[in-house]
C-alpha cells in the first residue's frame, strides 16, 4: 500500500486511541474528586502532565486557575492550543480519515465525522455542561463503534494492521503514562502500607483503565500499588497492559511480512523484540529495583523510538529493499 | 400547473412556467409533460411539510456522510455541502437517445481532432481553422506534439455542458475534456434521492448512474500499456476542493488514490511509494492539470506533481488520463470550430447543436461585438468556473465599458455569445416551487473499446431567482437527473 497512506492508518488509530484514554482519564478524575481528599495540587495537573500539555497549559492559564478542575477539563477537552485536547486528537483523527477515505471504510468515516459534527455543535457543550459522565461516555462510545466498524467492515490486510499497530503502540504507551500519574500526583513511591486515600488513588488508576473487573478476576490481585502495577504492566491477556500490546504490536508486524522484501520492517521487528525480551526479563522484581518510574519513563521513551522506527520501515521508504537474496542466486 | 394536480396538496398548482423559456415540466400551455406527471403526483401526494422534512434529511445525509467540497477562501477550511435541490429533472428516454448520439459523435470528433492537432495536422493544412488559431493557443501543448497516447485516446473522461434552448433543443455549450469534475455528486445525488425519495423511485422507472466507476475503471484498465494493471488516481491533495470526488472515485474503482509525492519516476517508468518499496504505475487517472503535472517539464514551481511524469509518458510507459494537451480541444476559441470537425474527421452532420459564437480574433467578429456588448455574454476564454464573464443584459454601462476596453487590449483573449434563455425545471424555494434555469453535464467514458455515456450527468441549477449562473461558487445548486421512460400509465 501507498506509505503516506499506511502512515495516515497508522496515526488514524493513534488519534482514537488518544480521544479514548483522555475521556477515560478525564471521567475517572472526575468522580475520583469526589471521594478523597487531596491536596490542590495532586488533582488535576497530573492530567496536564501525563498528556505532555505542562508547557502549553502555562502559557495559556494564568497561575490562579491552574489547579482548578473545571479549567483544567476544558483545557484538555476543549482547547485548539492543546496539541493532545480531545478537540485536536478528534480533528487530527477525522482530518486522517478525510485523507484516506478511500481506504477507510464508509461506516468508519461517517462514525469520526458524526462525532466531529457533534463536538463541534453545541450539542457536545450542552451535554458537557449538564451531564458529564454521559459526555465522556459518548466518546469511548464512538471510539469503540469505529474500531468495532474497522474490525467488521475492512480488509483484514494491510491498512487494517498499521490502525491495529498504531492502536496497540498508543495503548501500551498510554498505559505506562497513566501509571506515572501516581508519581506525579504523591511524589516517589513511599515505603510502608498505603494509606486510605493512596489505594483510593490506585483504584482510579485501575479505573482509568477500565481495568477493574479484569483486575479482579486474577485471584491472586489486591489493591495495592504493586498488585496494580505489576497487573497494568504485565497481564499477558489484559487489553491495555504492556506486555499484552507490545506482543499485539509483534503480531501486527509479523503480520506485515512479505515473502517477496524479506528485510522489509526488520529493523521494527528487531527493536521490538529487543524491547519485549528486555521488558520481561526479570519481571516485576526488577522494575521495582529499578523503580516504578523510571521503568515508566523508559518505557514510554522506547515506544516514542519504535514509532520512528516504524516510520523509518514503512511510510519513509523510496527505495526497492534488498529482493530474498537466497531466492535471487537461485535465479 | 393544470390538469388535476390541483386537488392534491397543490404544490405545484400555483407554478408558473417562465414565458420565454422551455421548461422541463410544463409544455407552453402549463400542462405537465408526460415524462414528469409521475413525479408531479407523488410530491404532490407528500405534501408541503413532508417535503420540507425529506428537504432537512438529505441535507443532514449529506453532511454527515461528508460530501462536501472546501472552500478556498475560509481559512479554516471549512467545508460545505453543495446546494441539493429534490425535486429532479426529468429527461425522457426518446430526447436522450438522440443526446446520447450527439454525444458519442461529438466525442469521436474531438478525439480526432487531438490525434490530428498532435500528429499530421491536416486540419490547419486544409485551411479549415487558421494555424495560428490552434498553435497560438495558450492550452496548446507543443511537448505533446508526436506523442500518441495508449490506445489513441485522448479523451477518456469528457464532461460536455448542454443547454435547452427555447424549443427544447439541447445546445452545446462547452466542452470539458481535460479534467471535467461533479461525478461524484451524481451518484451521491441519487443515493440521498432513493434515501429520502424511496416510493418515488420505486414507482418511476429511472435509469441507473452507479454502473460509472466500473465502466471507468475498464476504460482505464483498457489503456495500460502491455496490459499491465496498476491504476491509481492522482490528487492534488486533501486541501482541493474536489478532494472528495477524487477519494470517491478512488474507492468505488477500488484503486489507489495518490498525491504526487507518493509517485516518482526512474528511467522513464513511473512508482509508487509503497509501505513494500517501489510498485509499477501503468495508467493514472489524474485530476491534476497539465501545467502542474510534471515541474521538470511545466510549471517549475508546482509541488503538487511528479518529476519526469512528461518523459515516462512520451515513452509510452504509462498512460494518462486525460491525455496532455486535451485543452487546444475544449478551448473556447475553439469551440466554433466543433461542427467543422465533425464534418472533417466524420463525414457527418453534428447531431447536437451549439450557440453562435463570435470569435473576437476576428476582426468582423470583433467588432460586432464592441457595438453589442449590452446583447451578449462575453467570455474570457482561460477562465471557467463563472469567472471572467459578462452577462450584457444584466450589466452596468461600467461593467461593459471595463469589458470593451479588454477586448480592445487583448481580442483574442475573449469570445461572445448570444445569451440563450435556458431552460428551467421546477425548484423548491422558500415561496413554494418556482422556475429556476438548469444546465446538464453529462459524462462519457471512452476506452480502447470504444465510448458509453452516463444516462443523465449533473444537472446543475440557478438557484437564485432570474440567475443564469449555475456554478457552485456563485449560488448555483445540483438536481438528480433521471432519464425515465413516458409515463403511459
Amino acid at each position: 500500500m501507498i506509505s503516506r497512506v499506511a502512515e495516515s492508518c497508522f496515526w488514524l488509530n493513534r488519534h482514537v486511541e488518544r480521544i479514548d484514554a483522555l475521556a477515560r482519564m478525564l471521567d475517572v478524575s472526575q468522580s475520583f474528586q469526589l471521594d478523597v481528599d487531596l491536596r490542590a495540587a495532586e488533582r488535576w495537573r497530573p492530567m496536564v502532565i501525563v498528556v505532555g500539555e505542562e508547557a502549553a497549559f502555562e502559557g495559556k492559564i494564568p497561575a490562579p486557575l491552574r489547579d482548578d478542575g473545571e479549567t483544567v477539563q476544558r483545557f484538555l477537552c476543549f482547547d485548539e492550543a492543546c496539541g493532545a485536547s480531545i478537540h485536536s486528537s478528534l480533528r487530527s483523527a477525522r482530518e486522517n480519515a478525510r485523507t484516506i477515505r478511500e481506504t477507510v471504510s464508509v461506516e468508519m468515516w461517517m462514525t469520526l465525522n458524526d462525532l466531529w459534527l457533534w463536538f463541534t455543535d453545541r450539542k457536545a457543550q450542552r451535554l458537557y455542561n449538564s451531564d458529564r459522565s454521559a459526555f465522556y461516555a459518548h466518546l469511548r462510545n464512538q471510539c469503540a463503534l469505529f474500531h468495532g466498524h474497522a474490525t467488521a467492515t475492512m480488509l483484514h490486510e494491510d491498512p487494517l494492521e498499521f490502525m491495529r499497530l498504531g492502536t496497540a503502540l498508543e495503548r501500551a504507551a498510554q498505559t505506562a503514562r497513566l501509571l506515572d500519574v501516581k508519581h506525579h500526583a504523591i511524589g516517589p513511591e513511599t515505603e510502608g502500607p498505603e494509606s486510605a486515600d493512596e489505594a483510593a488513588q490506585w483504584l482510579a488508576v485501575l479505573r482509568s483503565s477500565a481495568a477493574v473487573e479484569p483486575f479482579f478476576k486474577r485471584p491472586e490481585n489486591e489493591v495495592s500499588g504493586e498488585s496494580i502495577a505489576r497487573f497494568l504492566l504485565f497481564d499477558p491477556g489484559f487489553p491495555r497492559s504492556v506486555l499484552h500490546n507490545l506482543r499485539r504490536m509483534e503480531n501486527f508486524l509479523n503480520l506485515l511480512r512479505s515473502e517477496a522484501y524479506p528485510e522489509m520492517g526488520a529493523p521494527s521487528r528487531k527493536l521490538l523484540d529487543a524491547t519485549l525480551v528486555a521488558f520481561e526479563s526479570g519481571g516485576f522484581a526488577r522494575v521495582m529495583a529499578t523503580g516504578l518510574h523510571a521503568t515508566l519513563t523508559a518505557l514510554v521513551d522506547r515506544t516514542i523510538e519504535l514509532g520512528s522506527q516504524i516510520h523509518a520501515d514503512y511510510f519513509a521508504v523510496s527505495t526497492r529493499p534488498a529482493r530474498d537474496s537466497k531466492r535471487s542466486m537461485e535465479e | 400547473m393544470t390538469e388535476t394536480d390541483a386537488r392534491r396538496s397543490g404544490l405545484f398548482s400555483r407554478y408558473r412556467p417562465l414565458p420565454d423559456s422551455f421548461d422541463e415540466y410544463a409544455d407552453a400551455a402549463g400542462k405537465v409533460r408526460p415524462e414528469a406527471a409521475r413525479v408531479v403526483r407523488l410530491i404532490e401526494g407528500l405534501g408541503r411539510d413532508e417535503v420540507r422534512a425529506r428537504k432537512k434529511l438529505a441535507d443532514a445525509t449529506f453532511l454527515k456522510s461528508g460530501v462536501t467540497f472546501s472552500v478556498y477562501s475560509d481559512e479554516r477550511g471549512s467545508e460545505r455541502i453543495f446546494p441539493f435541490d429534490l425535486i429532479p429533472r426529468i429527461i425522457a428516454d426518446a430526447d436522450w437517445q438522440r443526446v446520447s448520439q450527439g454525444l458519442l459523435q461529438r466525442i469521436r470528433a474531438l478525439n480526432a481532432f487531438l490525434a490530428d492537432v498532435y500528429g499530421p495536422q491536416r486540419i490547419l493544412a486544409e485551411g479549415l481553422i487558421e494555424p495560428e488559431h490552434v498553435l497560438g493557443a495558450k492550452a496548446y501543448e507543443p511537448k505533446a506534439h508526436g506523442v500518441a497516447p495508449p490506445g489513441g485516446v485522448y479523451v477518456v473522461i469528457a464532461g460536455i455542458d448542454l443547454i435547452r434552448d427555447p424549443n427544447g433543443e439541447f445546445l452545446v455549450l462547452e466542452d470539458n475534456v481535460r479534467t471535467p469534475s461533479g461525478v461524484s455528486y451524481v451518484l451521491e445525488n441519487r443515493l440521498v434521492m432513493k434515501r429520502v425519495f424511496p416510493r418515488v423511485f420505486a414507482q418511476s422507472r429511472v435509469e441507473p448512474v452507479d454502473e460509472y466507476p466500473s465502466r471507468l475503471r475498464a476504460a482505464l484498465g483498457s489503456l495500460a500499456p502491455d496490459g499491465e494493471e496498476g491504476l491509481v488516481v492522482l490528487t492534488p491533495g486533501p486541501f482541493n476542493s474536489a478532494y472528495f470526488e477524487h477519494s470517491f472515485l478512488a474507492r468505488r474503482m477500488g484503486c489507489p488514490l495518490v498525491q504526487g509525492s507518493d509517485l516518482y519516476v526512474e528511467d522513464d517508468r513511473v512508482w509508487a511509494r509503497t509501505t513494500l518499496g517501489p510498485q509499477p504505475v501503468r495508467v493514472i487517472y489524474r485530476r491534476l492539470d497539465d501545467p502542474f503535472l510534471d515541474p521538470d517539464c511545466f510549471r517549475k514551481d508546482s509541488m503538487l506533481g511528479v518529476p519526469g511524469l512528461f518523459g515516462a509518458y512520451a515513452k509510452g510507459n504509462v498512460a494518462l488520463a486525460n491525455a496532455i494537451g486535451n485543452g487546444v480541444a475544449d478551448d473556447k476559441a475553439i469551440y466554433p470550430y466543433v461542427p467543422d470537425m465533425i464534418r472533417f474527421y466524420l463525414g457527418e452532420e453534428p447531431k447536437l447543436g451549439q450557440v453562435k459564437t463570435f470569435i473576437c480574433a476576428r476582426e468582423d467578429d470583433c467588432k460586432y461585438v464592441l457595438d453589442n456588448v449590452g446583447k451578449l455574454v462575453i467570455k474570457a476564454v482561460n477562465e471557467a468556473g463563472g469567472y471572467g464573464m459578462l452577462i450584457g443584459p444584466q450589466s452596468t454601462r461600467k461593467q461593459q465599458a471595463e469589458f470593451k476596453r479588454r477586448i480592445r487590449e487583448n481580442p483574442r483573449s475573449y469570445i461572445a455569445q448570444p445569451r440563450v434563455d435556458f431552460s428551467t425545471c421546477p425548484t423548491w424555494t422558500s415561496r413554494g416551487i418556482e422556475p429556476r434555469r438548469v444546465d446538464l453535464r453529462p459524462y462519457v467514458v471512452t476506452g480502447a473499446e470504444g465510448s458509453w455515456v452516463l444516462p443523465g450527468g449533473l444537472s446543475r441549477v440557478a438557484l437564485v431567482k432570474g440567475s443564469y449562473v449555475v456554478n457552485s461558487s456563485q449560488g448555483g445548486g445540483s438536481k438528480d437527473t433521471w432519464v425515465v421512460e413516458e409515463d403511459r400509465g
